[in-house]
């Protein structure tokens, strides 16, 4: 009886082992920030179709992913949500330093969640006894959360908003907390802003520091140029309009 | 709707749950028979993983098995790799869920009447023998739960699994991390179908087994 139960776990485990498929062979891994997963996730069946590659895609927070790519993580191409984690990496050698190639440049706005009222249309508005938590991403770490606390002490409104904020692990996590009601205001990235559940309004891009967002080649990567081809191909002719429609913006764009 | 992340977390929480049996077993029997000076202290490095948080305990483990770390290092030196394959999921769960299963076998060790062992010592059964013709045989309910328990906690690891195995779909992505990375996608729908999988499962196999044991946690 004894043994019959474990010749059936063993059987069990084995049969789950055996349906592991194997990796192709023509494969590009990729480790984006999550704020790129939309976008990413409509471009990938166009570059698997104009290439012949298979894509995967890692989303998570660039701080995390910067971290598994420093610890040999399986990458073969990084887009990073800010331009200091793809530095770091390039002087410790772990990126390949002539493919650093700028994507993007990341903007904030003002966010107020559907259930909570009319839009709010100037960060001042943030103070009023209508917006009880506002939401933005961990300023600690994340690139976003940065911006947003630039903004808020550019106009002096930081210490008196402190007890109001909450923080999201990264800017979708901040973004979450609008989507669910949990915040009814945020200062989030432009380009995670068109979710249906919030609406949204300008902040002057000169309140706070430029977001360079910023992709290069590993170097570990055995398929160095496939990794380089897809940078391409997000910067370039097909990629381009479809980082914009989801927010994505490159100097001097509007 | 993609079921690898399924198949792969149930190889991974099978996998753990033996892991930790071959490693657990030893160390409860250890902490519940024998007195010896660092005890106190193995018992601190036992219940360590439920204390730290689980990313914590990831990126510590990153950088020992990572590329840079030293076993990382010897590994790759034999040509094997461990960091962001399936099996830095089962150490990553294993970790995560041995205290689990010590605890409860610690607590069913101790339980068992020395005297029955002793008995069995003085017909001439050899230690080995003696564990398992008697103590495991009077402990198997309590080690059994630890096991269910460990097994649990392995499916629904989350915390130390993003760190070392990545959340790679397809290879490394297991139930906890698709349900996670389909509720950032905003696929809720996905997200809901994977979750009720996850307590289907947990559900069936702990109510059957404790139709089947009799099981108490």
């Amino acid at each position: 009886m004894r043994r019959r139960t474990l010749l059936a776990l063993a059987a069990t485990w084995l049969a789950l082992w055996a349906g592991d498929a194997a990796a192709a062979e023509r494969s590009v891994t990729v480790f984006a920030a999550a704020d790129l997963a939309f976008a990413f996730r409509e471009l990938a069946p166009r570059f698997e179709g104009a290439t012949g590659a298979r894509l995967t895609l890692v989303f998570g927070s660039t701080g995390n992913l910067a971290q598994q790519i420093r610890h040999g993580g399986p990458a073969d191409v990084f887009f990073a949500a800010d331009e200091s984690f793809v530095d770091r990496l390039v002087v410790e050698g772990a990126l390949i330093r002539e493919t650093r190639t700028l994507y993007a440049q990341g903007r904030v706005v003002l966010a107020t969640a559907r259930g909570a009222g009319p839009r709010l249309q100037a960060l001042d508005e943030l103070r009023g006894p209508r917006v009880r938590h506002i939401a933005i991403a961990n300023p600690a770490h994340a690139p976003y959360g940065r911006a947003a606390e630039e903004v808020l002490r550019r106009r002096g409104l930081w210490e008196a908003l402190r007890p109001k904020l909450v923080y999201g692990e990264n800017v979708r996590h901040a973004l979450q907390f609008l989507q669910t009601g949990a915040a009814d205001a945020g200062i989030l990235a432009r380009s995670v802003a068109d979710a249906p559940e919030i609406e949204w309004a300008p902040v002057d891009p000169a309140l706070h520091a430029p977001l360079d967002q910023v992709a290069a080649v590993v170097r570990r990567s055995p398929r160095p140029g496939l990794g380089l081809a897809f940078i391409q191909f997000v910067t370039g002719a097909a990629g381009r309009p479809v980082l914009r429609r989801y927010g994505f913006r490159m100097p001097g764009e509007l | 709707m993609d079921l690898f992340p399924l198949w792969l977390s149930l190889r991974v929480a099978l996998s753990a749950t033996a892991l930790t049996l071959v490693v657990g077993i030893p160390v409860a029997l250890l902490l519940a028979r024998a007195r010896f000076a660092g005890r106190g202290l193995l018992e601190a490095v036992v219940v360590l993983p439920l204390v730290l948080p689980p990313t914590v305990l990831g990126y510590y483990l990153l950088v020992v098995i990572g590329s840079r770390g030293p076993l990382g290092r010897a590994l790759a030196a034999v040509g094997l790799e461990l960091a962001f394959t399936w099996w830095a999921a089962v150490l990553a769960a294993s970790i995560g869920s041995v205290a689990l299963l010590i605890k409860s076998a610690q607590a069913g060790f101790e339980t068992v009447d020395r005297q029955l062992e002793q008995a069995a010592r003085t017909l001439g059964r050899s230690e080995w023998s003696v564990f398992w013709s008697v103590t495991l045989p009077l402990a198997w309910r309590a080690v059994l739960a630890g096991a269910v328990l460990a097994f649990c906690r392995a499916l629904g690891e989350f915390g130390i699994t993003l760190m070392v195995a990545g959340n790679i779909p397809g290879r490394t992505q297991t139930l906890p991390l698709a349900i996670y990375d389909r509720v950032q996608a905003a696929q809720m729908n996905e997200a809901n179908a994977l979750a009720l999988i996850a307590v289907g499962i947990v559900v069936v196999l702990v109510f059957g087994l404790s139709r089947v044991a009799r099981l108490r946690y």
